[in-house]
């Protein structure tokens, strides 16, 4: 009997201790949400003193959020981190899976001295490269252009290594079993290779994309007319042309905190996995 | 493996060409000039680009902000990343959905977790300020004030940054196996013992990549300095990156953002190293 109350004793303490957290977490979220939805002459009438109306809008509107795309052409910014983002996905996949295919399948002269570079990309912080990668990009003519944000990003050893440790998993007598059939390497690769490493395309997609969609340092280098002004700096641009129009603030950073949220949730499974399984195992 | 004939061993090195040379190009080579640039002046080797950086008081404040700010927030974001960790594997119920949550926060850009805090911890209008009202204390400067606007940042990124650490850290602990707790029950360890002398020597893998990407990005960090204080108020946030990022595109000198790049690198490197031993002084004893 004792036990037991101790035992319930224990639960609730943890319930308690992960609602602070939840409360903790989701504050900005929330507080952000019910700002965005809020008019700006209202925005500030509730802040003090603290009641239910600090959070809860007296009049609902998303006018804000139409005013983002009517009034300040967010469209755009929109539009061009999709575009970004999508062509880093697809060309990310193939460069990586292609060459991840090559060392988890081949023996070949000088395989562990290349791996051991690759591997090595991947532990150099982007932030320390970005500004000498300025004068490379610059020196292909990268600069303001969306080419400039999608080719130095393509190449990952991060992305790399997942898909060799996928590949190496799959059992090598399915391959061979194609062999003998008489299929070529292509056929293996397209045939055999892909069908099996779904899980991992969609992590190496999704991981892909989280780093274009978020990135911030890069574009504001790279980046610097406003028609190809990616989302994160738009938002910053925001900040500072408009500093009084709160409201359309608040609804800018959730919009574009909400697309990859939405793209999250149901990937959620293979995104834990992916970045879980990056080499590191207890 | 398979094996291919000799008239096709060239097939292996068509395939990684590509991503080979993207990485040469777009990261091996950016590190490479990063070490020249601070070393070679004139096309001579030389220290002058150092020896002018330490003769220069911005850069020791700089140097002191990044210390202090990591000093505090490396620990403190490992902490509590591993108590989330210890917490959503407790086998309480709807416990999926708590350990999602806290995952939210990672999934947002720290861009916008800036602009969010930003307006909450608004001196004059922000809901801090307000909440603060209800406990009768007087209204603060967060970002404003020279003595609060690195702590604000450090919530500000511990907020972003600990469910990412955490989904880690919980992945070390699901692979330990449940019979150890078990015979440590039997054996009469308590809570504190057990956390202490089996969970964290087990995940000590686990935990020293936490040390060390968690160190390299917090090293490195720099939005919340771009975003929000610009590196004020009177340079009191001004951490190495936003310096060298200030030098290569306010001031124009490469050389000394260069110089400033390599310092924050060989800090990384001397950071992991002493957390790499530490670990292994543990394995030990």
């Amino acid at each position: 009997m004792n036990r037991k109350i101790k035992k319930n004793v224990m639960t609730c303490c943890i319930y308690i201790l992960l609602v602070i957290i939840l409360i903790i977490t989701l504050f900005p979220l929330f507080w952000g949400i019910s700002a965005s939805l809020r008019d700006n002459s209202e925005l500030f009438q509730y802040v003090t003193p603290f009641s239910l109306n600090t959070f809860v809008p007296l009049k609902m509107t998303i006018e804000s959020y139409i005013g983002l795309f009517t009034d300040y052409n967010f469209l755009q910014p929109i539009l061009n981190t999709l575009y970004v983002t999508i062509m880093s996905i697809v060309l990310g996949c193939v460069v990586n899976s292609v060459a991840a295919f090559a060392f988890a399948m081949f023996d070949f002269k000088f395989k562990n001295v290349i791996f051991m570079l690759i591997l090595l990309s991947f532990m150099i912080p982007f932030e320390a490269i970005a500004l000498p990668l300025y004068q490379v990009a610059d020196g292909f003519g990268m600069v303001d252009t969306h080419a400039g944000m999608i080719v130095p990003c393509i190449a990952s050893g991060l992305v790399l290594f997942l898909f060799v440790q996928f590949f190496k998993d799959i059992p090598p007598s399915l391959l061979e079993a194609g062999r003998i059939d008489g299929a070529n390497l292509a056929q293996v690769f397209f045939r055999i290779m892909i069908p099996l490493s779904k899980p991992i395309f969609i992590t190496a997609g999704l991981m892909i994309f989280m780093d274009q969609w978020n990135s911030y340092l890069w574009p504001l280098l790279i980046a610097r007319s406003k028609d190809i002004r990616t989302i994160q700096i738009s938002l910053t641009a925001f900040q500072t042309e408009h500093a009084t129009d709160w409201s359309s603030l608040y609804a800018a950073s959730i919009l574009s905190a909400l697309i990859p949220l939405a793209l999250f949730f149901p990937f959620q499974k293979y995104f834990v996995q992916g970045i879980t399984s990056s080499g590191v195992k207890g | 493996m398979i094996h291919l004939s000799n008239k096709r061993k060239w097939i292996p090195y068509l395939l990684i060409i590509p991503s080979f040379s993207l990485i040469c190009i777009f990261k091996l080579y950016p590190i490479f000039t990063t070490l020249v640039e601070s070393f070679i002046v004139d096309s001579q080797f030389t220290f002058s680009v150092f020896s002018e950086l330490f003769k220069d008081d911005a850069f020791w404040n700089s140097l002191g902000v990044t210390l202090k700010l990591n000093v505090v927030m490396i620990p403190l974001q490992i902490i509590i990343s591993f108590g989330m960790a210890l917490l959503v594997n407790s086998a309480v119920k709807v416990i999926g959905v708590f350990r999602t949550i806290f995952y939210l926060p990672v999934t947002i850009s720290l861009t916008v977790a800036c602009l969010l805090w930003n307006m909450m911890l608004n001196p004059n209008s922000g809901v801090i300020n307000s909440l603060l009202g209800i406990f009768n204390i007087p209204m603060q400067g967060f970002f404003t004030d020279k003595n609060q606007a690195l702590w604000c940042i450090i919530i500000v990124a511990t907020w972003k940054g600990v469910g990412y650490w955490m989904m880690f850290l919980l992945a070390g602990l699901k692979n330990i196996d449940a019979e150890i707790y078990e015979s440590a029950k039997i054996d009469g360890a308590g809570w504190l013992k057990t956390t202490f002398q089996i969970t964290l020597p087990l995940i000590k893998k686990v935990l020293l990549f936490v040390f060390i990407a968690n160190t390299t990005s917090n090293l490195l960090l720099f939005i919340p300095m771009q975003v929000i204080t610009g590196g004020g108020p009177q340079g009191s946030t001004n951490v190495l990156m936003y310096e060298a990022y200030k030098s290569a595109f306010k001031y124009g000198d490469r050389a000394r953002s260069s110089a400033i790049v390599t310092i924050l690198l060989i800090l990384i490197v001397a950071a992991c190293a002493v957390q790499a031993l530490m670990l292994r002084e543990k394995e030990k004893s």
